[in-house]
């Protein structure tokens, strides 16, 4: 009876083992190929999470690729125009008042795993986007947290117009960061 | 003499038909333990499965990154131990029925050290791979972790909760401190437990928002809250309620020895087939915090009018709390949580049936020898003593077996001083784990001097007992010889029926 149960509780165990490592190779691998074709896009890395977050999310189209142009530098330059978005923020002069809109980086926030930085565009009084554009990309799993809780605190933000959100359950540093950078920008905007 | 002496209920005699089914039962039996004994191992792999399926192991790259795995890992197991832990001591009837009371918690405390050490490794292996990847030291990172991450400072707490929460378990401290320190410092497990979940399910990206991982644990630890509420709140209160059982009496048995007899609603159905020992708290001043855990030594006797009847314990004069018992009034309302353990007609695997029982120990053979099921022939009673007054409820269980056609021996006298000598005589004979030589010593060991001496061993006296259920009940080193005689003669694990009360 006891040599039954040893052999019955090895095979099981054995085979939970196998699957879970299987299902986590499939994982990787997916995880894989979104980053390397995100990266292949715009060459440039620090946006893949807001990519890999934006496919997730289906959401406004405003393709972090285009607005994330590399070339961005200082508060309220947008970059050229990006490809078919709505969200084409043309350009804005910096220190532009809320009420003109435009769009705003956010300071850079360093974490431990990884660094955080937002850019938000207003237009007439509300905030009509928030792009990631930087994202704790440390290791897989941060890039993974960070895929996940990009999309829920845009959501969040546009909803309540404001920084001042609630951060993810089980991406708390990132979400802390993430609003953080994204005050900055409220702030560089007189929003 | 007040107690209950009478010949068994005709109800029960009259069910030897279910004598055949006892293989079928003890095969069930063996078939749960060993799903149970599967299910613990699912359980750790599952843990660590979930973690691979996130991608765990592929994620490692650098030597840090290999050894914040293993902390994660390390902490994963650690809870599910944990968990594994507050569900065998949650007596959940299935467990109950499988592997018995004692031996569920006997298994509780084995996992109780490994389970420390799991999640120090986690504390310790989660400090320095982060450590690792910041270029911080790990006593640093540890500060960082406890300042920065919120959460953090809950789980360290937890950590030197369970830390302390081992330590009084030890035996070694525990002998210093009486039962009701260690119960409170026991109960800190709850707190250790609830202040270790915020940072798994807030720092721990594997429990992250969505993922099934998340979904799974929290079943988990709903599920283990869940039964510890059921079972060891609840379940004991609707006893207590629906029984209503107050003190009738205290009756004297032997010098130091009372039985105490309790009136009660529906006592008949207060223990079924199952287990025969409850913990009692008898409400009185002084009374009501202690908890007993007694065997009953009789069973349940139906009294006039319908639904009331009787129920009664034996207790020797042990501790102080045991002696207050003796004085206990009647009318005293009794809380009851129950029944537990096997040392009863649900562990039966055979038709046969050997009891033994000494000194105090053989007050629950009293009761099983009323109910359970045998054939006229089947069963031999063997009872020890220091001297025949120590034979306690000796007459009662005279009368059952002359009733119900059992055997019955009565052995008495000092223990034997020359084991020593025995042991030389005859070598390895059984699967007693540890010394081959001390097999025969301990296979002695549990017999009057005279018997020892004169060769006679458990097989003289039972010469069926290959072929038996063999229940014995008695001091924990006398058991273990008996254990040891028993196995000699052939007896395997299956057959071998005893609970642990002196713990």
């Amino acid at each position: 009876m006891r040599f039954r149960a040893g052999v019955s509780a090895a095979i099981a165990s054995t085979g939970i083992l196998i699957a879970g490592w299987q299902y986590g190779l499939h994982v990787s691998d997916s995880n894989a190929s979104i980053t390397t074709t995100a990266a292949g896009t715009n060459g440039n890395a620090s946006s893949n999470g807001a990519a890999a977050g934006g496919a997730g999310n289906g959401g406004a189209g405003n393709g972090g690729s285009g607005n994330s142009g590399s070339g961005n530098s200082g508060a309220g330059n947008s970059g050229s125009g990006s490809s078919g978005s709505g969200s084409t923020s043309g350009s804005a002069s910096a220190g532009a008042s809320a009420k003109a809109g435009g769009t705003y980086q956010g300071s850079v926030v360093t974490t431990r795993f990884g660094s955080v930085q937002v850019q938000v565009t207003v237009k007439a009084g509300t905030i009509t986007d928030v792009t990631a554009l930087k994202l704790t990309d440390d290791d897989r799993k941060s890039v993974q947290i960070s895929n996940r809780a990009a999309p829920l605190l845009r959501s969040e933000v546009l909803a309540a117009q404001s920084a001042d959100v609630q951060t993810i359950s089980g991406a708390t540093v990132t979400s802390e960061a993430y609003l953080t950078s994204l005050q900055a920008a409220l702030d560089a905007a007189n929003f | 003499m007040h107690s209950v002496l009478k010949p068994p209920s005709p109800k029960l005699a009259n069910k030897p038909a279910s004598t055949t089914s006892f293989e079928a039962q003890g095969r069930r039996r063996m078939f749960r333990a060993d799903l149970l004994a599967v299910g613990l191992w699912s359980s750790l792999a599952i843990s660590v499965a979930l973690w691979l399926a996130d991608g765990g192991a592929s994620s490692i790259g650098t030597v840090g990154d290999a050894v914040t795995a293993a902390g994660i890992v390390a902490g994963l197991v650690g809870m599910d131990l944990v968990l594994v832990m507050l569900l065998l001591a949650a007596r959940i009837p299935l467990i109950d029925a499988t592997v018995g009371h004692d031996r569920a918690l006997e298994f509780h405390r084995r996992l109780g050290k490994p389970s420390l050490y799991l999640l120090l490794a986690h504390g310790v292996l989660v400090a320095i791979g982060y450590g690792m990847a910041e270029g911080l030291d790990p006593v640093s990172e540890s500060i960082a972790l406890w300042t920065l991450v919120p959460d953090m400072w809950l789980a360290f707490v937890s950590l030197a909760l369970f830390i302390g929460i081992v330590l009084t378990s030890l035996v070694i401290v525990r002998r210093r401190f009486p039962y009701e320190f260690w119960y409170c410092v026991h109960l800190l497990t709850y707190l250790a437990v609830a202040t270790s979940i915020p940072h798994q399910f807030s720092v721990g990206g594997l429990f992250a928002e969505g993922t099934w991982q998340r979904w799974y644990w929290m079943a988990l630890c709903v599920a283990t809250g869940a039964a510890l509420i059921w079972y060891r709140v609840v379940t004991p209160l609707r006893a207590t309620f629906r029984h209503q059982l107050t003190v009738h009496g205290v009756v004297p048995e032997a010098p130091g020895v009372v039985s105490i007899v309790m009136d009660g609603l529906h006592v008949d159905r207060l223990t079924g087939h199952g287990g025969r020992f409850f913990i009692w708290r008898f409400l009185a001043p002084g009374l009501w915090w202690h908890a007993h855990p007694f065997s009953m030594s009789a069973e349940p006797r139906p009294t006039s009018p319908p639904g009331v009847g009787q129920i009664r314990i034996t207790v020797r004069n042990l501790g102080k709390g045991s002696a207050a018992l003796a004085s206990l009034k009647p009318g005293t309302k009794v809380a009851v949580e129950g029944p537990y353990g096997l040392f009863s007609s649900a562990a039966r695997t055979r038709r046969r049936l050997v009891l033994i029982g000494a000194g105090i120990g053989i007050t629950p053979l009293r009761a099983l020898l009323e109910s359970t099921p045998f054939s006229p022939g089947d069963a031999t009673v063997i009872l020890r003593g220091g001297s025949p007054d120590e034979l306690y409820l000796g007459r009662e269980i005279m009368a059952l077996c002359e009733a119900r056609g059992a055997t019955l021996y009565h052995l008495t006298g000092p223990r034997s001083r020359r084991q020593q000598a025995t042991a030389a005589k005859s070598p390895t004979a059984g699967g007693h784990p540890g010394a081959n030589g001390t097999v025969a010593r301990d296979a002695a060991g549990w017999l009057p001097a005279e018997a020892a001496d004169a060769g006679y061993r458990l097989v003289d006296y039972a010469p069926d007992l290959a072929d038996a259920d063999i229940y014995i009940c008695g001091p924990s080193a006398w058991t273990r010889h008996v254990i040891a005689d028993a196995k000699s003669s052939g007896a395997k694990d299956e057959q071998i029926h005893n609970e642990r009360f002196d713990w």
